[in-house]
């Protein structure tokens, strides 16, 4: 109940006091009992035209438009609800609501709360209207752009000067269209001649693009939509659907097979919940468990021999390899009994279409490649591939992460070529116009690497785009101190108030999702749109614009003549995708994606098939070029830091609901999402182990590892197991304890697992 | 896009071949940049090129989500003994909170407001392949939806004293009227499913309406076709099924009870839940509103009437030799007349007060305006009679005695309203007793130190003119301290809940009284026991006269400070109390 007392305005209260009635009997009636007035027509609803059913009087829309939501990769359709301007622009009154899309063959009509909210979190009075650049004492002062782009160009020009074109990189995101990150890439690598440029999607699919490159030769997830109804047994690996990505779940929801599902995850989460079967095995021993299910079907013959023979190398070899994983041995390594690793095995073993789903739990691994392909190699070897229903599936990220995958121009050359390659130069060099030597021939550094760059004084000016390093980076601590020897450090964004861009020297104020065109390629790699339904507040510009900006002053700017609007830039895309697996030079325009409900790739310009939901490797063939896809693996490793000793406790890390996305930039600034999360950080805790401490419900503890020490107030469930804390990664506090240890392959962060302990006292 | 703003690139110097930084630095003019930033910001601004886009959605003649919610609505309107109910399936329920901003959205609300709200219930055992011990079986998560139950038996229907909620007669839909609705909060005291939401900007409540006219037009509730997992279902229920479930008390784990309300929501579920499931918010503590201009209301009504009451009584000890005197009156009145002033505050549109009678058939609230608006007029009429024509008094045997017996009358009603009110709504620390002692020790306490007070102001005052025959001084004060000592010990008795071994709301109570509300805890006995217990006992032994100045001081002083303890007493009664809701989701 809320305890303020608004002053009634006098012409509301002589309203109140004029009640609505037929003659003075009706209007005496109306004064003592009134079941209309202005109060009742706030909330009525009205007919909703365009399909919608009813809408609120207060927003009706006098036109709509489908776009992509910006958060995740699920990639849902949204019906904008447009108002038209004050004197009739269509649209020119920009967008006052929105509904999930019927017919989108992504989300079928749902939206998660984030998505419901997603224009909510526009007029947040954080937002970034004017470029902000830092004073001779320290303090952030808006300035115009013409001098914001002086500054930019001339600090970095200064720096390059100086210490090298080296000297400077870019953060990327996969947070932007495909056409801005894109142009980001170009105008950073091939204009401003930076060499090291990478994007926060290090922190989340690094992992499976690798594992997919080297297993089947392109980073291809091979799965739609559809495979989770048509499935009939799942397996999800370190992935929680049910917040993370609830419309996917709403797929598997509709599954009619009556399926077999198994969750492997430490915590008994929401998804763990609708498993048929939980193996809540111990925090990264799922590699070790894909191996002793890959020993026990060979062992037991249950081997698909045609699919093995014909489709796949290193078969025998890794037969031989993963023959030392008894269950014996596996259940010593994943703390799981025997019999339920046979349960386990036998379920599967008696389904047709097995899949196989797997998300930041193995991705965000020590050993998260050779994890990964553990969970491919299984499917290769049941001949689980290419078929309705099966795969082995990678849930991706961010709603672009699949287009960085391709697109950012960060450690990998656009659209998936390598920079390490002459003819890949050539090809792009050729494609966009760019003189060839003006492309790197060799890779970008890596995310960590970057940062360990920044700390040995090689990089000495940073650029970062629609990210938050200064919240989501692992062990972040120690990154404040490494952002703070920049000589100079620019974030672009939409908030002025994050993490990062608060001890930025200059920021960007960027427009966001909802306030400019582009695409995004979501997580079965359906490319779809977004459009520009918001005007941006204040100076606030398209990223691309932005980028476009930065290469007029800094003098590059012809080189990206052709880039002159997003869909220019998607033309110039669909040439770059051409030949390549990820090949979507078929799609016509803007408006055939509209049409179509967005569209997977490939879609070549001949022979693409027009159907909506479409899988890889149909045929058998993978993209090495013996078209085989590999069998890789490898010993597993311990854990870099395994519980013991000072720090008892295994401290896991991951999403706390499906309201709250990453570090919170966008979806703190919707009231209606901040009620459905807890305000401040928590810590779960196992009911044994706080009886143990002496912890009660609710209290506010301490958690401290080698890295850190934070209050948290305790949530005491068993949901999480015995010796374990789970610490959601939306607050601040989290990556002030989690370890920098790597994947040495995808060199993604380990954000999952390191050593903690808990103190009662919280002072 | 076609019609973006066209610009041309500035043309600048050739850049270097090795890359890096051009050796020229802004080879271009800069008003060229300065166009672009220009054009650029332009463009930024035009929304108008969405046009294009927005064609394809054509007129539709039915919503395009009934092809996903036409099976989550009833066949038919409900028959007689039958209403609309929702059904949750508790299996589907995966906890993603779409209905909370769906409902948010497409009833167009407020920031922030929502009529859905999910909880979470949490227990179960340790997981299969942990260590074992503690609970069996697996570890539960269960997420719970929940809204409006459009109840049988509304309670915020009942308790509402101008009728701005109506059932349905069909439907069974309970419907809260925003225009009839003057703002007096007590349907969220009353409903136990803390579902009417009080707006303070409006002055209003709010509140679910099952999205009624959707219904009417075959269209479902927005929480409805919002769920990714079809959890939620409009179905049509037989009142008889409800009363059966509510004396069976099977309507969800951690709920309050059905038997209050006979809410219509029926949560199904395949799964066997655990005994041990708790609300994830079951462990928080929050005190609530302490509604200031209520709880001064029912003190300062309280000691009004105490007032009267003790000299009623006085003087029919005094074997109606004692005249009502002008001072008491004066004070008692004056009390009681800024209370009902006070009343009006608490009332989000206090222009309407007018119509707080209406639902006095089965509001108490409505019953206590009325009883108050009786004991008012004739408090006045007692009162001025002692000031203007104290002759009536004097001349009739029966005037004081009836007239003020129709006082304490009316006011012992009022009172009587005042715990119903509480009483009914099923709080724990609100319950019968509870309620009963407060309030009635409080009109006992407050009008014995009012009583001492007017006793020895008058005597200073008047010296010559002894109210009740004889100084009444010392019996006073010791009646006033036994009293108050009975009163602050019942009230310190709560503290023995802190050792119950479950959660119990009393406990909750006891818990907030010592850490949250710590200090309004701390002032309550202080100053009870200092005004109530200490001074009085002070008076008693030093026996001053009753027309002395140290009588008058002491008296003055027992009676500021036990006003002051009974209005910390009655904010920690409202700030204090643990509502009944639907389990809550983490609150950590």
């Amino acid at each position: 109940m809320s305890s303020s007392f608004e002053p009634l305005k006098p012409s509301r209260v002589l309203a109140d006091l004029t009640p609505e009635g037929d003659g003075l009997i009706g209007k005496a009636t109306g004064m003592l009992r009134a079941k209309t007035g202005r109060l009742t027509r706030e909330l009525l609803r009205e007919p909703g035209r365009f399909g919608l059913g009813q809408l609120p009087v207060v927003n009706q829309p006098d036109r709509t438009t489908t776009a992509v939501c910006g958060y995740c990769s699920t990639g849902c359709g949204l019906n904008i609800h447009l108002q038209d301007g004050p004197n009739g622009e269509p649209g020119g009154g920009g967008a006052v609501n929105l509904t999930p899309t019927t017919e989108y063959p992504v989300n079928l009509g749902m939206a998660c709360p984030k998505g419901w909210e997603a224009l909510a979190v526009l007029d947040a009075p954080d937002r970034a209207v004017a470029p902000l650049l830092k004073d001779g004492h320290g303090k952030q002062k808006p300035v115009n752009w013409d001098q914001a782009l002086d500054t930019f160009r001339d600090r970095f020009q200064a720096i390059q000067k100086e210490h090298g074109a080296e000297s400077v990189a870019f953060l990327s995101t996969g947070q932007i269209p495909t056409e801005e990150m894109a142009l980001l890439g170009a105008v950073a690598k091939f204009g401003m001649g930076l060499v090291h440029g990478d994007g926060n999607t290090r922190q989340c699919m690094a992992t499976a693009a690798v594992a997919y490159k080297q297993s089947v030769g392109f980073d291809a997830p091979p799965y739609t939509y559809a495979d989770f109804e048509e499935s009939d047994c799942l397996i999800f690996v370190g992935a929680n659907p049910c917040l993370a990505h609830p419309i996917m779940w709403e797929r598997v929801m509709r599954n009619k097979q009556k399926p077999e599902i198994l969750v492997l995850d430490p915590r008994a989460t929401e998804t763990a919940m609708n498993a048929t079967l939980h193996l809540p095995a111990k925090p990264k021993s799922d590699q070790s468990f894909f191996y002793g299910l890959a020993n026990y079907f060979i062992q037991n013959g249950w081997v698909d021999r045609d699919f093995v023979a014909n489709h796949t190398a290193g078969f025998e070899e890794y037969a031989r390899f993963v023959e030392a994983f008894t269950f014996e041995r596996v259940s010593k390594e994943t703390g799981l009994p025997a019999e339920t690793l046979r349960d386990a095995a036998l379920r599967i073993r008696a389904r047709e279409r097995v899949s196989a789903w797997w998300t930041m739990g193995v991705n965000q691994s020590h050993q998260g490649t050779r994890t990964a392909q553990a969970i491919i190699n299984f499917q290769l070897l049941t001949g689980s591939f290419g078929k309705p229903g099966t795969g082995a599936n990678s849930i991706t990220g961010q709603c672009n992460a699949m287009g960085s995958r391709l697109f950012s121009n960060t450690t990998g050359l656009l659209g998936g070529r390598d920079f390490k390659k002459a003819a890949d130069r050539a090809a792009v060099a050729g494609m966009l116009n760019v003189p060839e030597e003006r492309i790197p021939d060799r890779d970008s550094l890596a995310y960590p690497e970057i940062i360990e760059g920044i700390l040995k004084g090689k990089i000495r000016g940073l650029w970062v785009i629609a990210t938050n390093p200064a919240h989501s980076w692992i062990n972040r601590n120690q990154l404040d101190d490494v952002l703070s020897r920049l000589d100079f450090l620019v974030v672009q964004d939409m908030y002025h108030s994050t993490e990062t861009a608060k001890i930025a020297d200059l920021v960007l104020p960027a427009a966001g999702w909802g306030e400019k065109d582009g695409t995004v390629i979501n997580s079965e790699r359906r490319i779809g749109l977004l459009k520009k339904v918001r005007k941006a507040p204040g100076q606030a510009l398209a990223d691309f614009s932005i980028f476009k900006l930065i290469a007029d002053r800094w003098g590059c700017g012809e080189l990206f003549e052709e880039w002159t609007d997003p869909e220019a830039a998607f033309h110039i895309l669909k040439r770059l995708s051409a030949g390549m697996p990820c090949d979507f030079s078929g799609i016509r325009d803007y408006r055939h994606l509209d049409e179509a409900g967005g569209v997977q790739w490939p879609y070549p310009a001949e022979g693409a098939d027009p159907a909506v939901e479409r899988r890889l490797f149909a045929d058998g063939r993978f993209y090495h070029a013996d078209g085989r896809a590999k069998f890789l693996f490898e010993e597993p490793r311990p854990l870099p830091e395994a519980a013991g000793g000072k720090y008892p406790f295994t401290l896991l890390t991951g999403r706390g609901s499906a309201s709250q996305w990453h570090t919170q930039t966008r979806t703190s600034k919707s009231a209606v999402l901040r009620k459905l999360y807890p305000d401040s950080v928590y810590v779960e805790v196992h009911v044994r182990d706080a009886r143990r401490l002496q912890i009660a419900p609710e209290q506010t503890v301490r958690v401290e590892s080698q890295r850190g020490s934070i209050r948290a107030k305790a949530f005491v469930t068993n949901g999480v197991p015995e010796g374990c804390l789970f610490l959601p990664m939306h607050y601040p506090e989290t990556n002030q304890l989690t370890d920098g240890q790597f994947d040495p392959y995808s060199r993604q962060p380990a954000y999952k697992a390191c050593a903690a302990r808990l103190l009662a006292d919280a002072n | 896009m076609s019609a973006s703003v066209q610009y041309a690139l500035p043309i600048l110097g050739g850049p270097s071949a090795q890359g890096g930084p051009p050796d020229e630095l802004s080879a271009a003019p800069a008003e060229q940049g300065i166009d672009l930033i220009a054009a650029l910001l332009a463009q930024q601004a035009d929304l108008t090129a969405v046009e294009r886009f927005s064609q394809q959605h054509a007129e539709a003649d039915r919503p395009g989500q009934s092809r996903y919610y036409q099976s989550l609505l009833p066949a038919t309107a409900p028959g007689p003994g039958q209403q609309y109910g929702f059904e949750v399936d508790l299996d589907r329920c995966s906890g993603c909170k779409a209905c909370v901003t769906a409902c948010h959205s497409l009833n167009g609300l407020d920031d922030g407001e929502a009529w859905r709200e999910v909880g979470l219930l949490h227990g179960g055992g340790q997981a299969a392949g942990g260590s074992s011990g503690g609970a069996s079986g697996l570890p539960v998560l269960q997420h719970v939806t929940t809204a409006c139950h459009h109840c049988l038996e509304p309670a915020c229907l009942n308790a509402c004293p101008v009728d701005a909620y109506e059932k349905d007669p069909v439907t069974g839909i309970v419907r809260h009227l925003d225009d009839q609705c003057f703002g007096c909060q007590y349907c969220t005291l009353a409903c136990p499913y803390d579902v009417p939401k009080y707006h303070a900007g409006k002055g209003i409540v709010r509140k679910c309406d099952m999205c009624a006219d959707r219904l009417a037009d075959g269209e479902a509730p927005a929480c409805v076709q919002a769920c990714p997992h079809e959890a939620i279902a409009i179905r049509v229920v037989d009142r008889d099924s409800v009363i059966e479930h509510a004396e069976a008390n099977a309507f969800l784990p951690g709920a309050p009870n059905p038997d209050y309300t006979l809410p219509t929501t029926v949560y199904k579920t395949n799964r066997v839940l655990p005994r041990n499931l708790l609300p994830a918010d079951y462990y928080n503590v929050r005190k609530e509103h302490g509604h200031w201009p209520l709880a001064i209301m029912l003190v300062l009504t309280q000691l009004s009437v105490g007032a009267f009451l003790v000299e009623l009584i006085l003087r029919g000890a005094a074997g109606g030799r004692a005249l009502p005197d002008p001072v008491h009156a004066f004070f008692s009145l004056a009390w009681g007349l800024l209370a009902l002033q006070a009343s009006t505050l608490h009332l989000g549109r206090p222009h309407l007060a007018f119509r707080a009678a209406i639902g006095f058939k089965h509001s108490w609230l409505s019953r206590e305006i009325v009883a108050f608006g009786l004991f008012a007029p004739l408090a006045m009429l007692y009162a001025g009679l002692t000031w203007w024509r104290p002759e009536f008094y004097e001349r009739s045997e029966w005037l004081p005695q009836t007239l003020g017996w129709a006082v304490v009358g009316a006011g012992l009603l009022g009172v009587f309203c005042s715990t119903m009110i509480y009483v009914v709504v099923r709080r724990e620390f609100w319950n019968g007793p509870r309620t009963t002692l407060r309030f009635l020790g409080t009109t006992v306490v407050l009008g014995l130190a009012v009583t001492l007070l007017t006793g020895t102001l008058s005597a200073n005052l008047f010296p010559n003119a002894a109210a009740y025959g004889h100084d009444l001084t010392r019996p006073l004060a010791i009646a006033l301290a036994a009293a108050a000592a009975c009163k602050l010990i019942y009230e310190v008795a709560v503290f023995q809940n802190l050792r119950d071994l479950q959660f119990t709301a009393m406990r909750r109570t006891a818990v907030l009284m010592t850490t949250v509300l710590r200090g309004p805890t701390l002032t309550r006995f202080v100053l009870g026991t200092l005004g109530g217990v200490v001074i009085p006992a002070l008076l008693a032994v030093g026996d001053p006269a009753a027309n002395s100045p140290a009588a008058l001081y002491a008296a003055a002083a027992a009676f500021l400070l036990t006003l002051g303890g009974e209005l910390a007493e009655r904010y920690l009664f409202f700030s204090a109390v643990v509502r009944q809701k639907m389990p809550g989701g983490m609150t950590v």
